[in-house]
C-alpha cells in the first residue's frame, strides 16, 4: 500500500515546459534565480573559505592579513579546545534531539484525537517555540539560580540541598540541553502531529480490525508512514542545533571553565575574543561540512523513501 | 484614479512638510552658530555613561553637535568595535575601549596628539587625569585614548553588620579583636567566616563572571601574595608567576569561596549585586568596580544604600593590590567627524562635567575631582578610591590577552572550586599561557 504525495512526475513537468512554448533555452529564465543563489549562498561560502586561508586579526580591520594556506586548519586540528567544543556540540545534538523526537512523538500520538479543549492544549504546547532563544536562556539562567531560582526553591521545599546548577560542569551542560529540549520539543511535536494527521484513517482502522495492538500499529504502520516526516524533523533540528548560540551564551557564556563552550561559542570566541577571523572562518567551514554531511545523508534517505513510494504508486 | 492621485499628492506634501519641520528643529536652538553635526558614539552600559546621557542636551546646545550614544554590555562593545571600526571606515566617531583591549585596537585609533583643538571646549590636559589611570589610554608610548573613569578595586564592607553591638561582642569574644572593615586577608577570612557560620550573611562575594573579571581576581590574589603574572621585559612578554605564591593565592581564594553565597562559581556583576544589595542577608565584604557604586547606593534598587563602608582592599601577606579596570574613549582614524568627536571628548573630560558626574555617584578620572575634599563626606568612596590608587595593579595587556584570559578563567575556576588541585591548576595556567606567548612570537 503506497501513497504518492507528488501530483506530477518530473517527466510531466518537462512536457508542460515544452508545451508552454519554451522553444529556446531555459537558461535566461534561470539567471535571476542563479544570481540570487550565488549572492546569498555561494559567495558567502566562498568568501568564508578564502578568509579561512588567511591569518586575519580582526583588530587590524581589513588591512593586515597574511596568507597561511591550510595553517588555520592545521592549528585547529592541534587545538584541544576545538575538539572539546566539537565533542560538546555533537553530544548536545545526540542527546537533545532524540529526546525531543520521543517527546514530540509521544505528545503527537496522545493529542491526535478530538477532545474538549484539544485545540487550546495543542496551541499552549507550542508556546515555548515562540520564546526568543535569548529570553529562554535568561529565563533558565534565573530559574536555575541557586538562591533565588524557582527550581532550587522547589527542591528546598522538599528538603533537598541547594544545588549550583550552572556552576557545575556536568549540571551546566545538562541544563543547556534541558533548556533546548524545553524550547524545541514542541516544534518537533508540531511537525510530527502534522505528519500523523496526514496518515489516512482507513489504514489505521484496517490495522485495528486486523487485531494489531497499539505497539504493532505504532511500529508497523504509523512510524513507517511517518518516516519522511521524522527525517525532515530530524534534519531541521540538527541544522538548528548546530547553530545554537545565544541561549547558551546568556546561560553560561561557555562556562564553568569550557564545559559548555559549544562549537558555535568557540567560533564566536575565536572571532571576537581572540580576534582571529581566519580561524573562526576555518571553524565555520568545518561546521558547514558537518551540516552538509548530515543534510545529504538525511535528504538522500528521505528522497529515496519518496522514490520508493513513487515507484510503488506507479506499479 | 483621480482620488488616488490626490491622496498620493497629499501624502507627499505631508512628508515634505514634516521633513522641513525636522530640519527646522535641528537648526533651531543653535547656540554656537556652528553647523549642525551628528556623531555616533559606542559606549559600555553602566551608570557612568547613563549619567552622562542626561547631560547631553547641554553639549548639543553649546556645540550644535547631536550625539547618538549606543550602550552595550562590555563584551558586546568589544565585538561591535571589532566589526565596525576598520582603518578605512567606521560606524562610530567615538568608541569606549576598556583598558585590556587598548593594545588590540590601538592601530585603528587616532593618536591623541593629532586630535583637533577644541573650539568650544579646550583640549583635555593629560595632566588632569589621575596618573595611575593615564597609562591605560596609551599603547607603545602613544596616547590613543582619554582615560575617562577612575575604575579600580574599591572594597565594600557592610557597615550595619560591623557596627552591630551583638555581632561585635560575639566576634571579639571568639577572635579577640574588634570587628570592623577588614584590613588584612586574615581579618577578611575570619570576619567573613563569623558571619557565614552564624548564618548572618555570606562572608565574601567572589567574581567569577567573564574571563576579564576572573583574571582581575587572579591578579588581585597573586599581587597580594607577592607575585606578578606576566611582565614585559627585554622587549618581550614573559610569564613570571611564582608558582608557590600563586598556589597560596588560589588556596586562599578557595577558602573565601567556602564562605560565599551559593552560585559563587558563576557570580558575575548581576549576581554579585543581587547578593550584596538585594538579598536580605547579603554579603559581608567584597570588591566593587566604582563605576557601579551608583547602583549599590540607589535606595530604590539597594537594601544597603548608605550602609556601606568603603576602603582600599585588604592586604595579603605581601601587601595590598587594587586591580584597575578603567575605560578610555578614543576616536577611530577613519572617523569623518573627528573634530566633533574631539569636542565631545573634551566636554566629557572637562572639570564641569566631572563634577556633575561625581554628584551622580559616578567616578571620573580627573584627579582634582576625585580628591576634592568637598565631596569626601557625601561620597565616602572617593577617599577609598584615592587609597586604592596608591596600590593600583594592572592586568597584563597585549594583543593575545583574550586567549590568556580564557586559560586563566578555565583553570582558576577549576582550582578554586576543587575540580582540580590548585598546584595543577597553576601549572596549567603557566604552561598554556607560555604556549600562547610562544605561538604569538614573544
Amino acid at each position: 500500500m503506497t501513497f504518492s504525495r507528488r501530483p506530477a512526475t518530473s517527466q510531466t513537468g518537462r512536457v508542460a515546459l515544452r508545451r508552454s512554448g519554451g522553444q529556446g533555452s531555459p537558461v535566461p529564465f534561470l539567471v535571476p534565480a542563479l544570481l540570487i543563489v550565488f549572492a546569498v549562498l555561494i559567495f558567502p561560502i566562498v568568501f568564508s573559505f578564502v578568509v579561512s586561508l588567511f591569518d586575519w586579526p580582526l583588530s587590524a580591520g581589513g588591512g593586515q592579513r597574511r596568507f597561511v594556506g591550510a595553517g588555520n586548519y592545521k592549528d585547529l586540528v592541534m587545538d584541544k579546545e576545538f575538539w572539546n567544543s566539537l565533542r560538546l556540540q555533537l553530544g548536545f545534538i545526540f542527546i537533545a534531539i532524540p529526546l525531543e523526537l520521543v517527546l514530540g512523538l509521544a505528545a503527537a500520538l496522545l493529542l491526535n484525537r478530538e477532545f474538549q479543549g484539544g485545540r487550546v492544549v495543542r496551541a499552549l504546547i507550542l508556546l515555548p517555540v515562540f520564546f526568543l532563544p535569548v529570553v529562554s536562556g535568561m529565563t533558565w539562567r534565573f530559574m536555575l539560580q541557586p538562591r533565588y531560582g524557582a527550581l532550587n526553591n522547589f527542591l528546598l521545599s522538599l528538603g533537598a540541598p541547594e544545588i549550583t546548577w550552572l556552576g557545575h560542569p556536568t549540571f551546566a551542560y545538562a541544563a543547556i540541553i534541558v533548556q533546548d529540549i524545553w524550547r524545541m520539543w514542541p516544534f518537533v511535536f508540531m511537525l510530527l502531529y502534522a505528519g500523523l494527521a496526514g496518515i489516512p484513517s482507513d489504514v489505521l482502522e484496517a490495522a485495528e480490525i486486523d487485531g494489531a495492538t497499539f505497539w504493532k500499529r505504532l511500529f508497523l504502520v504509523i512510524l513507517p508512514l511517518m518516516y519522511p516526516t521524522i527525517l525532515t524533523a530530524l534534519l531541521l533540528r540538527i541544522i538548528d542545533a548546530l547553530r545554537i548560540f545565544s541561549e547558551v551564551y546568556v546561560m553560561t557564556e561557555g562556562g564553568p571553565g569550557m564545559s559548555t563552550t559549544l562549537f558555535s561559542l568557540y567560533t564566536h570566541r575565536q572571532a571576537f575574543g581572540y580576534m582571529k577571523v581566519g580561524m573562526a572562518s576555518a571553524m565555520a567551514m568545518f561546521l558547514l561540512t558537518i551540516s552538509v554531511i548530515f543534510a545529504v545523508t538525511l535528504v538522500r534517505k528521505n528522497m529515496s523513501l519518496e522514490k520508493l513510494e513513487d515507484q510503488g504508486g506507479n506499479r | 484614479m483621480k482620488s488616488k492621485i490626490s491622496v498620493l499628492l497629499i501624502v507627499l506634501l505631508a512628508v515634505s512638510a514634516m521633513s522641513a519641520f525636522a530640519v527646522g528643529d535641528k537648526d533651531s536652538g543653535t547656540a554656537s552658530g556652528a553647523p549642525a553635526r551628528t556623531i555616533n558614539v559606542l559606549l559600555w552600559d553602566d551608570p557612568y555613561p547613563k549619567a552622562l546621557m542626561a547631560m547631553l542636551p547641554e553639549f548639543t546646545a553649546a556645540t550644535n553637535i547631536t550625539v547618538n550614544i549606543e550602550m552595550l554590555q562590555p563584551p558586546q562593545v568589544l565585538t561591535k568595535t571589532a566589526i565596525s571600526v576598520t582603518p578605512t571606515s567606521t560606524d562610530y566617531d567615538v568608541v569606549g575601549i576598556d583598558e585590556g583591549n587598548i593594545p588590540v585596537f590601538a592601530s585603528l585609533l587616532l593618536p591623541f596628539d593629532s586630535w583637533y583643538k577644541g573650539t568650544v571646549y579646550p583640549k583635555t590636559d593629560p595632566k588632569s587625569i589621575t596618573p595611575k589611570m593615564y597609562s591605560i589610554g596609551t599603547w607603545n608610548g602613544v596616547q590613543v585614548g582619554v582615560p575617562i573613569n577612575g575604575n579600580l578595586y574599591v572594597w565594600m564592607t557592610r557597615k550595619d553588620l560591623i557596627e552591630n553591638p551583638t555581632y561585635k561582642a560575639q566576634f571579639k569574644a571568639k577572635y579577640g579583636y574588634d570587628l570592623g572593615v577588614p584590613k588584612t586577608f586574615k581579618e577578611l577570612l575570619e570576619m567573613g567566616t563569623f558571619f557565614y557560620e552564624n548564618d548572618i550573611a555570606a562572608g565574601f562575594g567572589p567574581f567569577n563572571g567573564g574571563p576579564a573579571g576572573v583574571l582581575s581576581e587572579a591578579v588581585f590574589m597573586w599581587e597580594s601574595f607577592g607575585t606578578k603574572f606576566i611582565d614585559y621585559t627585554g622587549g618581550t612578554y614573559k610569564v613570571v608567576l611564582d608558582q608557590a605564591k600563586a598556589v597560596e593565592g588560589m588556596e586562599f581564594y578557595k577558602k573565601l569561596m567556602a564562605i560565599s553565597p551559593k552560585g559563587a562559581e558563576t557570580m558575575a556583576h548581576v549576581e554579585r549585586q543581587a547578593a550584596f544589595a538585594a538579598d536580605p542577608k547579603g554579603v559581608f565584604s567584597m570588591f566593587i568596580w566604582p563605576a557601579q557604586i551608583a547602583a549599590y547606593e540607589d535606595p530604590a534598587k539597594s537594601l544597603v544604600a548608605g550602609k556601606i563602608a568603603y576602603s582600599a582592599p585588604p592586604a595579603g601577606p605581601r601587601g595590598q593590590a587594587a586591580v584597575t579596570g578603567a575605560w578610555a574613549i578614543a576616536i577611530p582614524k577613519a572617523s569623518k567627524n573627528q573634530e566633533a568627536a574631539a569636542e565631545f571628548v573634551y566636554w566629557w573630560s572637562s572639570k564641569a562635567i566631572a563634577d556633575k558626574l561625581v554628584q551622580a555617584n559616578t567616578i571620573p578620572a580627573r584627579t582634582e575631582t576625585l580628591t576634592n575634599p568637598a565631596y569626601a563626606a557625601s561620597k565616602p568612596w572617593l577617599p577609598a578610591l584615592a587609597d586604592s590608587m596608591k596600590v593600583a595593579a594592572s592586568r597584563p595587556r597585549f594583543k593575545e590577552i583574550g586567549q590568556v584570559q580564557d586559560v586563566v578563567k578555565k583553570y582558576w575556576v577549576m582550582g578554586i572550586t576543587g575540580a582540580m588541585p590548585t598546584n595543577e591548576a597553576i601549572r596549567m595556567i603557566v604552561k598554556e599561557t607560555n604556549d600562547i606567548l610562544q605561538k604569538a612570537g614573544y
